[in-house]
């Protein structure tokens, strides 16, 4: 009789030490066994009732014993995790669910599994059978193991380090969506840090011009032709101009010539201007309009597409007092047309290039600078510059050489 | 300068351009060779003596050989730094051209063209040149007169018929050499100008050991003395080069340098007209016998300065570039060489000898600067209210310390440590609550007031506010093209900048060869030093092929290097660290050789096509067909020469840009 009394006693206290348990923190609190004494539940004087109490807890599965830095603990688990502990077959079955559970968010490769347990591969495999039939388990693919064949508890959601953060979907790297939002840091961080101003002067000879007063410029469009104030000549003029006089020998492809819109040039800001774009109004930006409608994306992230960006050498970080804004470099080459009015072209599929190319050298742009056999190059060797078809082609020499056409060409 | 293969031929190669196929073959003896006598030349290029004398006559002229007399034999000595810079020779005629003038021009055609001269000859030159052109303006027959000695040189061989002639008068020429001998750009030739820099230094070796340590160099004291002492004698003979310009100093022309600046400001672009007998008048006459060439160190001065210029107006805008020219002719103007010689310029501590502190106010810039230059411009406009003052006119009085990753502090996170230091204000943290209270509006540039009227405080400010503006957009810039020293001060800090530059070109190559993410990829590892494949993808963004694809495709460019670091003592392959980095260095001496390589191609593909249209040059070599090719030659013929020449231009050309990168990399 005082057996079963004592039974309820313990099942009572057992019921109350879980539920303060719980009142008192969350499912990852660690509780030692001064924290339970503490709560009241027992008296103190009484380890030994205290210890039955949190073993009928641990068998119930409603407490995981775990090892804390200052010594044994405790975790509560909640009822229905702890049902489907209760529910499984066999101890195997449920040491590798323990094991899976443990795992958390990163999930854990079925080697590891065998490796820990120290068990047969084919219990372990039964074992996961089994679970991943009730439910209770599904297998997941993390992106920095792509191969390893990994399993996390069904109700989890995979953690940003096993899929690779907000960047990846389905465990790849998704290059398009992040171009995409590149494009618009880097058009939101142009924008704002360049002042669109219409051109002085024509570009060719800028240089030795004195550029016209805006006044006087009136009178001197030809034709009566209107343009702009301040402007002297329509873009279609300048860009011609370009692509015939190539500043420096730097040819000037007619279609970013083209996409300059009339007449406007980017300036850069005075020295000491304030309102460089900083992470985190970008990062506000992209939240507002809501681009990346499923996916939140953090200062952090957002970091990452800037620095990439600087990497690239379109944008760099400018300091003014305590406050690192970022801004586009080379501003006066940048593209003029706004963003909106280039949708048309990205989606006829002309490649929108962020940004301006660098200017080429010397070394780019001799045949030499891009040859695929340079380093075979030799007078009296099979490729000599006597029987060169790069510098043929360069030269625009009409009869060429009779040497034997490469499959590939060179654009030059 | 370090001859490789590529260097050798190059140099032959452009000696036969310039000089003739004679002293080529020897030149290139000498260089394979290494120093030789005239015997052993015979032995080796299987010429006459006869030959072999004229030939070292000729390069011994144009300073391209060292000689060493021993025991009355003459050792000869290759000296392929000369010989590398005849490639520059247009570019330094074009840069004298714009900075003094046509004339000028001219007189440095001359020179560059006879080699080194005494002043008697070139005067003696240009005063039959000048009789030939009075007696021919006379006779009114403008058909065919020679036009000097520069027949040869790439220039234009038409520039001096049917105009006036440039020089009018031996005082003018007189009063052009006083010029750039002022500006360094012409030196003396002195009796150690044919000793390599090696037989100079171990002369002087001995020289002071002699003088101040008979008993042997002792202990680590004397050591240090008889460095300063052979750093200080290796001045001495430097400086023996300068000793007209010091005479010329002496003779009071300061203020007459002035006016003539103010003369040659005046005269620029307006084709070469004379100052005025007046000016002239003042020069004092050159020793006749005083024997001249060409500075190139300090032409290279010049010409970085143009670089210089050219790189700040591809990235910032042109009235801005406009500013920095003139800041930096005035900073340079007694700057004589582009990098210091370790051996005599820089102390034990590393720090250069005399290096007294440069700097240029903004009122001398001011004054230099050409009144055709619209300061309103190039700037955008923003209110006053959005500038900070503190930060945009931060002096920094001491050049910055060298970095070991550039900027390594601006790329990770938000803050760094050595960014606190600047402390911040009561007036930033205003700021800064000021700005949250606005929200950042979405709409793009609303920020920036477009007021293009009169009222806008731009225009407001006046030339010096606006130039003031530009100078410190300068000193603001990422590059540090100008360091803002003291209130109103400015001054360039050359090495660091350089180093950008030269970054920038490296990366300008890169993007063209390897394309964006190429570029993305090394400038990581620039920025973060070494990193293993997954940390390299993860801060590129990058798919693991494409990244691995692009870097064993750069490595093979010789971009970026690779270091296989073990896990533990067995070294096992598989458990290996892979680390990618990036050794700039290494990449400069790559690009050069293949520049250098590149340039031989370019000259040799010329010499080809000559070769193809050898029948028809030999007709343009006639007498009766030179200089007037249109009008004699068959119209098929002559279509043919002319593409012949536009090729040729082209090729010199790239030859000549093939040569703004090595000059960078290697001598600016």
């Amino acid at each position: 009789m005082a057996d079963v009394g004592d039974h309820n006693k313990i099942q009572l206290l057992k019921d109350l030490l879980y539920s303060e348990a719980q009142e008192h923190g969350s499912e990852s609190r660690m509780f030692s066994q001064k924290d339970l004494t503490d709560l009241g539940v027992v008296p103190p004087g009484d380890p030994a009732l205290l210890l039955k109490i949190i073993q009928g807890l641990c068998d119930d599965k409603l407490f995981v014993g775990v090892n804390s830095p200052t010594g044994i603990a405790w975790r509560w688990r909640n009822k229905e995790d702890a049902k489907k502990y209760t529910s499984l077959p066999n101890d195997e079955t449920m040491m590798v669910y323990a094991i899976i559970d443990e795992a958390g968010a990163d999930g854990i490769w079925n080697r590891t599994i065998k490796h820990k347990l120290n068990m047969h591969e084919s219990v372990v495999k039964n074992c996961i059978k089994y679970l991943e039939t009730k439910g209770y388990i599904a297998s997941m693919k993390n992106v920095e193991h792509p191969n390893k064949k990994m399993y996390i508890k069904a109700n989890l959601r995979p953690s940003d380090r096993a899929t690779g953060g907000p960047w990846f979907t389905d465990g790849e790297l998704d290059t398009a969506f992040i171009e995409m939002l590149e494009g618009i840091v880097f058009e939101y961080i142009k924008t704002r840090s360049a002042y669109l101003g219409s051109q002085p002067a024509p570009r060719g000879d800028a240089s030795r011009l004195k550029a016209p007063k805006k006044g006087v410029i009136k009178g001197s469009v030809p034709d009566g032709e209107t343009a702009p104030r301040g402007v002297k000549r329509a873009a279609t003029d300048i860009s011609n101009d370009d692509v015939a006089v190539p500043v420096n020998g730097d040819p000037i492809h007619p279609a970013a010539a083209s996409s300059r819109s009339k007449g406007k040039i980017y300036y850069p800001l005075p020295a000491g201007y304030r309102q460089y774009p900083t992470v985190s109004e970008i990062a506000q930006l992209i939240h507002q309009t809501g681009i990346t409608n499923n996916t939140t994306l953090s200062e952090a992230d957002i970091q990452q597409l800037v620095d990439g960006l600087y990497y690239d050498g379109l944008i760099e970080p400018v300091k003014v007092n305590n406050r690192r804004g970022y801004r586009v470099t080379r501003p006066k080459k940048q593209d003029t047309v706004p963003f909106d009015k280039r949708q048309k072209d990205r989606e006829a599929g002309v490649i929108d290039r962020m940004g301006v190319e660098t200017t080429g050298n010397g070394l780019t742009e001799t045949p030499c600078g891009r040859c695929p056999v340079f380093d075979l190059c030799e007078e009296g060797g099979p490729v000599s510059p006597s029987n060169c078809v790069y510098f043929v082609q360069w030269l625009d020499v009409e009869d060429a050489a009779p040497a034997v056409k490469p499959t590939g060409s060179i654009a030059v | 300068m370090q001859v490789t293969q590529n260097v050798a031929e190059l140099c032959s190669l452009l000696i036969d351009e310039l000089h003739g196929e004679l002293p080529s073959r020897i030149f290139r003896a000498l260089l394979s060779r290494g120093r030789a006598t005239l015997p052993q030349l015979c032995q080796y290029t299987g010429m006459s003596a006869l030959q072999l004398r004229h030939g070292v006559a000729v390069l011994l002229q144009h300073n391209l050989l060292y000689y060493q007399i021993d025991d009355g034999h003459a050792m000869y000595e290759a000296n392929a730094e000369f010989a590398y810079n005849l490639v520059r020779t247009g570019k330094i005629l074009e840069m004298i051209e714009t900075s003094f003038g046509p004339p000028a021009k001219d007189v440095m055609q001359s020179l560059l063209a006879s080699g080194q001269t005494r002043v008697a000859d070139l005067v003696a030159a240009y005063q039959e040149k000048i009789n030939h052109l009075n007696s021919a303006m006379q006779q009114d027959d403008d058909e065919d007169f020679p036009d000097l000695k520069a027949n040869g040189v790439n220039g234009h061989p038409h520039a001096a018929k049917k105009c006036d002639p440039m020089v009018k008068s031996t005082a003018q020429l007189n009063s052009i050499i006083c010029r750039l001998v002022e500006a360094e750009l012409i030196d003396v030739v002195h009796s150690k100008t044919f000793q390599s820099q090696p037989d100079v230094v171990k002369a002087l070796e001995k020289e002071v050991t002699d003088k101040h340590f008979p008993g042997g160099v002792k202990g680590g004291r004397g050591k240090i003395e008889f460095q300063e002492k052979m750093a200080e004698a290796l001045r001495k003979v430097r400086s023996e080069s300068k000793s007209l310009k010091r005479k010329l100093e002496q003779n009071g022309t300061a203020a007459k340098r002035r006016k003539l600046f103010a003369g040659v400001a005046a005269a620029n672009g307006t084709n070469g007209t004379t100052n005025g007998v007046h000016d002239e008048e003042l020069d004092p006459a050159l020793d006749p016998k005083q024997v001249i060439r060409i500075n190139y160190e300090k032409c290279l001065v010049d010409l970085r300065n143009r670089r210089l210029v050219h790189f700040v107006s591809e990235t910032i805008g042109d009235a801005t570039s406009h500013v920095y020219g003139v800041l930096l002719r005035l900073l340079t103007k007694q700057l004589p060489r582009c990098r210091l010689d370790p051996s005599m310029d820089v102390n034990q501590d590393g720090e250069a000898v005399d290096a007294e502190p440069k700097a240029v106010t903004t009122a001398q810039i001011l004054d230099n600067l050409k009144t055709a230059v619209d300061l309103s411009l190039g700037i955008g406009k923003t209110a006053m209210k959005e500038i900070s003052s503190k930060s945009a006119e931060k002096i920094s009085e001491f050049p910055p310390k060298p970095k070991l990753f550039i900027a390594e502090a601006e790329v990770d996170g938000e803050a760094s440590a050595d960014e606190s230091d600047e402390g911040s204000s009561s007036d930033e943290s205003g700021y800064d609550s000021d700005f949250k209270n606005q929200p950042a509006s979405a709409t793009n540039g609303t920020k920036v007031t477009f007021a293009d009227g009169d009222d806008n405080p731009w225009q407001r400010m006046g030339r010096p506010g606006q130039l003031r503006q530009h100078l410190l957009l300068l000193a603001e810039s990422n590059q540090h093209f100008v360091r803002h020293c003291g209130h109103d001060e400015w001054t360039v800090d050359f090495e660091p900048l350089m180093r950008t530059l030269r970054e920038a070109e490296l990366d300008a190559v890169i993007e063209r060869t390897s394309g964006r993410q190429g570029l993305r990829l090394v400038r990581i590892l620039r920025a973060n030093g070494k990193l293993d494949e997954k940390a390299l993808m993860n801060v590129a963004l990058m798919r693991k092929a494409e990244v691995q694809q692009k870097v064993v495709q750069m490595q093979k460019a010789g971009f970026v290097q690779i270091q296989e670091v073990p896990r533990d003592n067995k070294s096992d392959v598989k458990k290996s660290f892979f680390l990618w980095f990036c050794d700039v260095d290494k990449s400069y001496i790559k690009l050069a050789d293949n520049s250098y390589k590149s340039m031989i191609r370019c000259l040799q593909v010329l010499e080809v096509l000559r070769q193809k249209e050898k029948d028809v040059l030999m007709l343009t070599r006639r007498t009766d067909v030179k200089g007037r090719e249109k009008d004699v030659m068959r119209k098929e013929y002559y279509d043919r020469y002319s593409r012949f020449q536009e090729n040729e231009r082209k090729l010199f050309a790239q030859v000549m840009r093939l040569d703004d990168f090595i000059a960078l990399v290697r001598d600016f």
